[in-house]
């Protein structure tokens, strides 16, 4: 009896949680993929939902070409976003944990946090202003010629791509820095000694410790950027278009629960397929990497 | 020499991310003190806009419903997540990998589609109180946010002063109250203001579970856009940005404060 107190204190505080968890986030998991079965119920019934006859119809429309093509924007889009994040984010984070005076970097790492404390509508909202076509910016660059005309970006898919770009920059530079950070400087300085120049100390050592850094900004940037409802909403007018918009005006204007239900089911099955594409890509990589290596030694 | 080109190369690309990343806040802060009426066409450097806003009821509204239930979500997800993060972190089990699965699961799992599954369940469940839907829905990331950051400390800080306090006769109660509690403190503090900051800045979950009559701050601005871009809601926007400056200062300097008495143990 003592005992089985003793452990049920173990996990007990576990509990509440749990609860919590499971009867709201659990719940409506399952609660998605069940609407996603079932159909709009005419204006007049009494549940706007009827399980009455379940049906594949919901994904027939969510994968029907209009849809598919608004899919395929959204991962384009994302997917580019991240790219250019890493790209943008790795030499930022590299001086952050190898080249830069402590007192220094506390307030870089800040600079660098500090936007992503920052109210996202307010980040997405300041790039209307800076492209608005009668805006200073645009003017300016009419002025010195670099324009005909004034700036047309705004209301485009190349906007939603900036805003993208803009919000999840901060995103990305942090787990590639945790991962540079945690390097230890002698491993450097061991392959520095055996006689590798800079950049083969940079491919063969630096790189590939910092691969799980990158690979987990990259999942991170990707579904957070995938997902986003924001940035198309405020800079992408009628003609930028990601799948967060489409799911939204299902669910809140069209009041169709099962349809946004069906998309969000494949939103997540595409996510999964992005993912489990990138492992194996990286791990073809890898195993090439390792054929290489090992024939030049 | 070559050194040194790669060091001054990577600190120029440094200065134009920083730049990058600043400027459009700078743009809105700027602009939110133009007086004229189209937002983005300056005019006069005037305060107007900020006294609109703060006349304005409806923002008012918003904000208090913001206020209220970035609150209640707070207060659940601190409760919540720090009995789990210290349990976690003192007692292994069978249980900790589901517990930690479901804790990365929340953590991962896209706004968007949490969103849609709690507008879809709390119409289910009948939860129609819009305070009460926009705090727990926010409260369920943030309980995991907690959590996590709570074991993390628990984790750093042996377990040797609760022992000590057991062994002095302390009923397990009142270690946890006096030694267990003060020193997660720091943590349990910094949970508290990302919680807060989370549903505070919300827009994703909040327009999907609000209620008419009961929207948050961040939804009423998006609808906002809608209408046109005005002066208010830039100043609103730039007025949020220093709430969350002074939270993220204070935090800081707690953080700092609880870092330093922990340590001098």
């Amino acid at each position: 009896m003592r005992h089985m107190n003793a452990l049920s204190r173990k996990w007990l505080p576990l509990l509440p949680a749990t609860a919590w968890w499971a009867f709201f986030f659990l719940a409506s998991l399952i609660g998605i993929v069940l609407y996603s079965f079932a159909l709009k119920a005419p204006i007049d019934a009494e549940n706007p939902v009827s399980f009455e006859i379940l049906s594949l119809s919901n994904y027939g429309e969510a994968l029907s070409s209009v849809y598919v093509h608004v899919f395929w924007i959204t991962i384009r889009t994302a997917g580019v976003g991240t790219a250019i994040c890493l790209l943008a984010a790795f030499p930022v984070a590299y001086l952050l944990a190898t080249r830069i005076r402590p007192q220094w970097r506390l307030w870089l790492l800040f600079a660098i946090i500090f936007p992503y404390w920052v109210s996202f509508l307010l980040r997405t909202f300041a790039w209307r202003i800076i492209l608005a076509p009668e805006g200073a910016f645009s003017k300016a660059l009419q002025h010195l010629g670099i324009l005909p005309g004034p700036l047309t970006l705004l209301d485009t898919q190349m906007a939603v791509q900036m805003g993208i770009i803009y919000n999840y920059l901060p995103v990305a530079i942090l787990p590639i820095f945790v991962a540079l950070e945690r390097i230890d400087p002698a491993l450097r300085r061991a392959s520095a000694d055996v006689g590798a120049g800079k950049a083969t100390t940079f491919l063969r050592i630096t790189l590939p410790l910092a691969m799980p850094g990158l690979v987990g900004a990259g999942i991170l940037t990707f579904v957070l950027a995938a997902g986003d409802y924001v940035v198309p909403a405020i800079l992408g007018g009628a003609r930028g278009l990601m799948i967060g918009r489409l799911i939204a005006l299902q669910i809140l204007e069209a009041q169709n629960l099962p349809l946004g239900a069906a998309m969000a089911v494949v939103l997540i099955v595409a996510l999964l397929a992005a993912g489990l594409i990138a492992a194996l890509l990286l791990a073809i990589v890898r195993r090439v990497d390792r054929r290489l290596q090992g024939a030049s030694l | 020499m070559n050194n040194d080109i790669v060091g001054m190369l990577l600190k120029a690309w440094t200065v134009l991310v920083i730049a990058f990343l600043f400027i459009p806040i700078g743009v809105v802060i700027l602009y939110s003190f133009n007086g004229g009426r189209i937002l983005f066409i300056w005019e006069e450097f005037s305060t107007f806009w900020y006294a609109a806003a703060l006349d304005n009821h409806r923002i008012l509204n918003a904000l208090d419903v913001s206020l209220r239930s970035a609150l209640l979500n707070v207060a659940i997800s601190v409760a919540l997540g720090t009995a789990a993060g210290i349990a976690i972190a003192r007692h292994a089990g069978v249980w900790t990998k589901p517990f930690m699965f479901l804790v990365g699961l929340i953590l991962v799992t896209p706004e968007l589609v949490s969103a849609i599954g709690q507008v879809i369940w709390f119409n289910r469940v009948g939860l129609d109180q819009g305070i009460f839907r926009l705090a727990i829905a926010h409260s369920l990331f943030n309980t995991a946010l907690v959590t996590v950051i709570v074991r993390a400390r628990a984790e750093g800080i042996s377990q040797t002063l609760e022992e000590a306090a057991g062994d002095l006769g302390a009923p397990p109660w009142r270690s946890f109250l006096q030694v267990t509690l003060p020193l997660m403190l720091p943590a349990v503090i910094a949970g508290a203001l990302l919680s807060f900051t989370y549903s505070f800045d919300n827009v994703m979950i909040s327009l999907f579970v609000q209620r008419p009559g009961a929207s948050s701050l961040p939804v009423y601005i998006l609808s906002s856009f809608k209408a046109g871009l005005r002066g208010d809601v830039a100043a609103v926007v730039v007025m949020t940005l220093c709430v969350t400056i002074v939270l993220v200062v204070l935090s800081a300097l707690l953080l700092r404060g609880g870092a330093r008495r922990v340590n001098a143990f």
